[in-house]
């Protein structure tokens, strides 16, 4: 190509210019106020002048056990859903991978849980796990399964098992993508020439498949994982964070801080804690990515 | 001869069963949800349970549509999301012919830059919005929103464009800035109508992503009748004594609209989806 020319050079900032002017005034300049929100002592409640403060909104919160519980249920969750998630996507990944008929049916069948609303999701599972008459207790009860009723979203910890199923019943699929666009792209001569030579299914799956999957295995771990962290939606309208804050994530718990206590101080320095390990995860996600490309 | 036949057949037999397998795991919620919408409360609430409704009723439906705000949540969600849409993909297309045809310093860097601003979680910018589009009068108000969507989702739809810019070969634009044209007007004339399919995957993206938004739409359209369509069926169970009959109907309109446009436009959202997740 052509060296480009300080007027073409121009030109190419100025038409990226307003998408940077909007996104940068709705993601990054909040995100940087929110910092300096959560070293003030800024509060709706007493409307009073901002004041530096220092770290003490964070030594609240981190004295604050519904916090602390709510930073280790987020990480749970999003382990073991990720963990769940994967693998469940690999196995569709892998089956789909083969030539099906039906094959728009079956790609509206794997899109569909992506589409659906969060959190109209999450009323739909809650109708299904209503204890009295949603559709797994009638199943379980009528068939004798279960002498009792089970409590799907009212006990700990089994409402936290319930609201990972759903997380992982509705974003496998969207794993299953990803992977499946990386499954694509490996040469089916690799598997041939290995096939000859005797390898068998398992292991060419170990010694071909796998290794060349790894960026998009990785890919696809950054996006669910940073994704499952800032989890809102699933609990709020599942099981309200309950019983007793069994289910609240850190998003839900910053949400109440603003607008159920107008904290918006502490509330942002609960902000700060969550954001900073999304960007620890991204940058963790895109290392890995980098030495692997090399 | 019997035997590879015999092989074949047990194969594809498996193919259909875990095909059906896949429809029932992830259609049976949605089936549940809409069996209840067309039961009658008896036979919502009836022991031994119900499953195919005795009477099937439309009944609910009419309470939803005319006894209930939905109608208006459906409307706010369909403003919102297409003015959004719009917004974002003027934008987006915009910046993302530069990224795809013009060699500039830092190009590299501002990508990233975008790249980086999509995995913003919304609690980290919500703060700092409230109390800024209060003061301008943008809580409570759909152009607020649509300003705060079109930050949100113009980066994947400024990804998804710009992989598919690239993808349109050279030759055509060039002549045509030989003849004069503007870069704006080789955008408009040329390579837009020739990105069809990738503008209406990011566009296919946008809406759906905006339909589904729920935390800043709560925050920021908290006013009863300004609510969307997803935040204002979730709040329903806090607000009223659960009437599962009526929720179960709201939820299954509110996502038919999203169902009807992924499986007519699978191919090209998939398309968009995976864009540029392999390099």
């Amino acid at each position: 190509m052509v060296r480009a020319h300080s007027n073409d050079s121009r030109c190419g900032i100025l038409l990226v210019l307003p998408v940077f002017i909007i996104v940068g005034g709705i993601l990054f300049l909040p995100a940087v106020y929110t910092i300096g929100l959560s070293l003030s002592n800024f509060s709706f409640l007493k409307g009073t002048a901002r004041s530096f403060v220092g770290l003490s909104n964070y030594l609240s919160i981190f004295s604050n056990r519904e916090f602390v519980s709510s930073l280790s249920n987020t990480l749970v969750f999003t382990l073991i859903t990720v963990f769940l998630e994967l693998l469940a996507g690999m196995v569709l990944a892998l089956i789909l991978n083969r030539s099906f008929a039906f094959m728009g049916l079956l790609r509206t069948t794997i899109l569909f849980p992506w589409a659906l609303p969060t959190a109209l999701n999450a009323i739909i599972w809650r109708w299904l796990f209503n204890p009295d008459f949603g559709l797994f207790n009638c199943i379980l009860v009528s068939l004798g399964l279960t002498s009792a009723r089970i409590n799907w979203l009212g006990e700990i910890p089994l409402s936290m098992y319930s609201m990972m199923a759903v997380a992982v019943w509705k974003t496998s699929s969207f794993m299953a993508l990803i992977l499946l666009t990386g499954l694509q792209t490996i040469p089916a001569e690799l598997h041939e020439a290995a096939e000859i030579d005797g390898a068998g299914w398992f292991s060419r799956l170990l010694k071909i498949t796998l290794p060349l999957l790894i960026p998009s295995i990785l890919l696809a771990l950054l996006f669910r994982s940073m994704d499952a962290f800032r989890a809102f939606e699933l609990p709020f309208a599942l099981t309200e964070g309950g019983p007793a804050g069994s289910t609240q994530t850190l998003s839900l718990f910053g949400y109440r801080q603003f607008f159920q206590f107008l904290k918006f101080d502490s509330g942002s320095a609960v902000s700060v804690v969550q954001f900073v390990l999304i960007m620890i995860l991204g940058a963790f996600y895109l290392r890995v990515f980098r030495t692997e490309n090399d | 001869m019997i035997g590879t036949n015999l092989q074949a057949a047990v194969k594809t037999a498996l193919k259909y069963l875990f095909m059906s397998f896949l429809v029932v795991l992830f259609f049976f919620p949605v089936a549940w949800i809409f069996l209840t919408s067309i039961k009658t409360t008896g036979d919502i609430y009836a022991w031994p349970p119900v499953y195919i409704p005795r009477h099937p009723t439309l009944q609910n439906y009419h309470a939803v549509l005319f006894g209930s705000k939905l109608g208006r949540y459906l409307a706010n969600s369909i403003i919102v999301s297409s003015m959004s849409t719009v917004s974002v993909l003027f934008f987006s297309s915009i910046a993302g012919y530069s990224f795809a045809r013009i060699r500039f310093a830092g190009r590299r860097l501002l990508m990233l830059f975008f790249l980086s601003m999509s995995m913003f979680p919304q609690l980290a910018i919500v703060p700092a919005l409230f109390i800024w589009f209060r003061k301008l009068g943008l809580i409570n108000n759909y152009l607020g929103i649509v300003i705060a969507y079109t930050g949100l989702f113009s980066p994947i739809a400024l990804w998804i464009l710009t992989t598919y810019f690239r993808t349109i070969p050279l030759e055509i634009e060039e002549s045509a800035k030989l003849d004069g044209c503007s870069r704006l007007r080789v955008l408009w004339a040329i390579l837009l109508p020739l990105s069809i399919p990738g503008v209406i995957a990011a566009a296919l993206i946008v809406f759906i992503q905006t339909w589904n938004e729920f935390f800043l739409a709560l925050v920021m359209l908290s006013k009863n009748e300004l609510r969307t369509a997803t935040v204002g069926i979730a709040l329903y169970p806090g607000e009223y004594a659960f009437p599962w009959e009526l929720i179960t109907t709201a939820t299954f309109l509110a996502i038919v609209p999203i169902v009807l446009l992924t499986s007519v436009f699978q191919k090209q959202i998939i398309g968009g989806l995976t864009a540029g997740s392999v390099k």
